[in-house]
């Protein structure tokens, strides 16, 4: 039997992805969580080395993909461009052929601006995987959010997914629509005006202008975290008034028991989300987590294949 | 330089002028231009033209030279050769340069390095002091220097008051005001168009409207201070067409320019994130490059201008985001015009003539150029239905950056003549 691979040899973006490619991730994913308390460390990236290139600050994603890269036993070293000469001037270029001297295969890299990995991906021959880019893409934390309702609803054709909060400035929104969508799943955006990208016919999703008309809609409601500073430019008139109208809170969870929640951390308590909620067995901010790492070990091994190693 | 063309087809609007001659130039002037074979002497270079058109000289009335103070990227002379290896025996230079085009010293250090090319240099100067848009720049005097048009481009004049007091300034002598139409409350840490590809490259957007503000403003003060000269320079949206449609056909002195760029390439090329499409105005849509050809054909456009604005490579080769904005253009604009607007039927080759030599030089108040038996000869010369492929490694600029390279033309510039010179086009 001819070893599994994913149709891009990198993965840039969630459109990278079809179909066939997620769910081969899911199934590799599903096998290293059947089997990490019998196995503990497997082998897939042995003599591989692993660039953790995280340009922005990030604690779950960096630990999440070191864990899953030192689970499959491959050599990891990180970058943090504090300590590091971009810091000096250095171009990010430089940047990246610096350490792809040292002969490093993989990079997994977090930038805070849009595109950096197509950028990278185009100036070297090792295999980039976005770690979260600007306000473009985080495609493993939409792997991560598909598997978590995968394994919840058993499956994800026909669910109805609204994810609220600040469209615009996501990049965990653009993966999920992608990823959502090819596996079937009905999308709505609900959030303040000043939030939402303008043109969304191009992703075709429902725009739902009252919070409880969402929740009415919704399956599951996707939580984003509002950054503070989306109120210093001027986008809301305050975080109270966002909290107010656009918060998810007890009541939402009394009207509709069955809802499932999911947020990409770090949770904002008492903003987009009410801290009571945080126990709540539908919501699954830490089973995102815990599935975070076997996602991406599937993902790592099944790129790793195409290193020809 | 004495050269015979022999049948060339002269074209030339403004003469009503459109026939295949014998063109003979001789010591730089019109010697001999008849459908009939004349005598020429022996040191006389004869040139089979049957594939050629000459026109006037084409003018590209906005040019970066970036001398003085980015030197690294372009200067006078390099920029004069890529005008002249483009096809173009006239430019008009920006003053956004270091320190810029605020004051007669700064003029006449360019008009020293610019002084016997075969290349025109024309210069316009900034509206305020260092193009800071707080004091009007000494705009009588600079006009002594030979200044008649009059921007701060790349930074439009934001405050109203400002701008207004510049129509009244300039009316006396009714000087040339221009703008680079951005209003930038709005446009703050842009990337590209805001529309459907900036939603999903999560890449922040630049709205049409930041530009139709400013230009539908500025028509207003026109308007309000006398129906003063204005200018838009190339304007990128549908909108931006409507407007100037309306303001010329209220009556007003409005005319415009657009860049190759902005009717040929689409924002989806954005996708790849190569900084070579990232430019200011950005890439629009495809609605908006059907309105700006449209704008073309029905005369709302007077002319083409390359915005040629040379960087390095270093200083593009960066994350998208942090790239400068601006592309090379004058060794593509004819070949792109002749392209997507000649070769598509959309425009006749007089119609482009007009939008390459006529209406800029027009515009811009300058001499007009008769193709006529001893007079000076000021002449592009270039092959209408040639193909060739973009190659940057024979430009004559210092810089790469242009997102045509490698590109399939059809229609190219062979050879410019003017100030008793001759340039034999290498791409």
């Amino acid at each position: 039997m001819p070893e599994e691979t994913l149709s891009h040899p990198y993965l840039l973006s969630s459109e990278d992805l079809n179909y066939d490619d997620i769910l081969k991730i899911f199934k590799k994913a599903k096998y290293f969580m059947d089997n990490i308390q019998s196995v503990k460390k497997f082998d897939d990236l042995k003599g591989v080395t692993v660039g953790l290139a995280f340009f922005e600050s990030s604690t779950r994603t960096k630990l999440s993909f070191e864990l899953s890269a030192k689970r499959l036993s491959a050599d990891v070293f990180s970058f943090q461009s504090s300590s590091s000469s971009l810091s000096k001037g250095e171009s990010l270029l430089d940047t990246l052929r610096t350490i792809e001297a040292m002969e490093v295969q993989v990079f997994i890299v977090r930038h805070q601006n849009s595109g950096v990995p197509v950028f990278l991906q185009k100036n070297t021959s090792g295999i980039v995987i976005n770690a979260g880019d600007g306000k473009h893409e985080h495609p493993t934390q939409a792997l991560l959010d598909a598997f978590t309702l995968h394994r919840r609803f058993k499956k994800i054709d026909g669910l109805k997914v609204c994810i609220i909060g600040d469209i615009l400035h996501s990049r965990v929104a653009r993966s999920n629509v992608n990823t959502l969508k090819t596996l079937g799943a009905e999308l709505a955006f609900c959030s303040p005006g000043t939030l939402l990208p303008r043109e969304l016919n191009v992703w075709n999703v429902n725009i739902i202008d009252e919070l409880d008309d969402a929740v009415d809609w919704a399956d599951v409601v996707m939580v984003l975290r509002l950054q503070r500073e989306r109120m210093d430019s001027g986008l809301i008139p305050s975080v109270k008034e966002f909290s107010k109208y656009y918060g998810i809170t007890f009541k939402h969870f009394t009207k509709k028991p069955e809802l499932v929640l999911l947020h990409p951390g770090p949770v904002n308590y008492g903003i987009e989300l009410d801290y009571l909620l945080s126990s709540y067995p539908n919501v699954l901010i830490q089973t995102q987590v815990k599935h975070g790492v076997f996602i991406r070990m599937a993902l790592l091994s099944l790129l790793a294949k195409n290193l020809g190693h | 330089m004495n050269h015979y063309f022999k049948k060339i087809r002269v074209v030339s609007p403004e003469q009503k002028l459109d026939k295949v001659v014998n063109l003979w130039l001789k010591d730089g002037i019109i010697k001999y231009c008849s459908a009939k074979d004349t005598e020429i002497d022996k040191n006389t270079t004869v040139i089979p033209s049957e594939k050629f058109v000459a026109s006037p000289g084409f003018f590209d009335m906005h040019v970066h030279l970036r001398e003085p103070g980015d030197e690294q990227k372009e200067d006078v002379l390099t920029g004069c050769e890529s005008a002249a290896n483009g096809g173009f025996t006239g430019i008009c230079c920006m003053p956004n340069t270091v320190p810029a085009i605020d004051h007669p010293t700064v003029v006449e250090f360019i008009k020293g390095k610019a002084k016997d090319n075969i290349v025109d240099v024309n210069i316009s100067a900034a509206i305020t002091i260092k193009r800071e848009g707080k004091y009007l720049a000494p705009m009588l005097e600079l006009n002594d220097y030979g200044v008649a048009f009059f921007t701060d481009d790349g930074k439009a004049v934001q405050n109203s008051n400002i701008m207004k007091r510049a129509f009244e300034y300039a009316g006396s002598k009714d000087l040339l005001l221009s703008q680079h139409c951005e209003d930038e409350l709005m446009t703050e840490g842009f990337s590209m168009n805001e529309g459907m590809v900036s939603t999903k490259l999560g890449l922040k957007g630049y709205p049409s409207v930041a530009e139709e503000v400013i230009l539908t403003r500025d028509i207003i003060l026109a308007e309000y201070c006398g129906n003063r000269r204005y200018h838009a320079q190339h304007i990128s949206t549908a909108g931006s067409v409507n407007i100037i449609r309306k303001a010329k056909d209220k009556g007003l002195r409005v005319t415009c320019e657009v860049a190759p760029h902005h009717f040929s390439l689409p924002d989806t090329l954005i996708e790849s994130y190569d900084t070579n499409f990232k430019m200011n105005p950005p890439l629009r849509t495809e609605k908006d490059i059907e309105a700006l050809k449209e704008g073309l054909a029905d005369g709302t456009i007077d002319c083409i201008a390359s915005d040629h604005a040379p960087h390095t490579l270093y200083e593009k080769e960066v994350e998208y985001e942090k790239a400068p904005n601006g592309i090379i253009g004058l060794e593509t604009s004819l070949g792109i015009s002749m392209s997507y607007l000649v070769n598509t039927g959309l425009l006749t080759i007089n119609q482009l003539i007009e939008k390459m030599s006529v209406n800029p030089r027009k515009i811009l108040g300058l001499q007009k150029i008769i193709i006529k038996e001893s007079e000076k000869a000021n002449l592009t010369i270039f092959a209408p239905n040639e193909d060739w492929i973009v190659d940057t490694d024979l430009f004559k600029s210092k810089s790469r950056n242009t997102p045509y390279n490698g590109m399939k033309l059809k229609g190219k510039p062979r050879f410019v003549i003017n100030n008793n010179k001759i340039y034999c086009s290498n791409l």
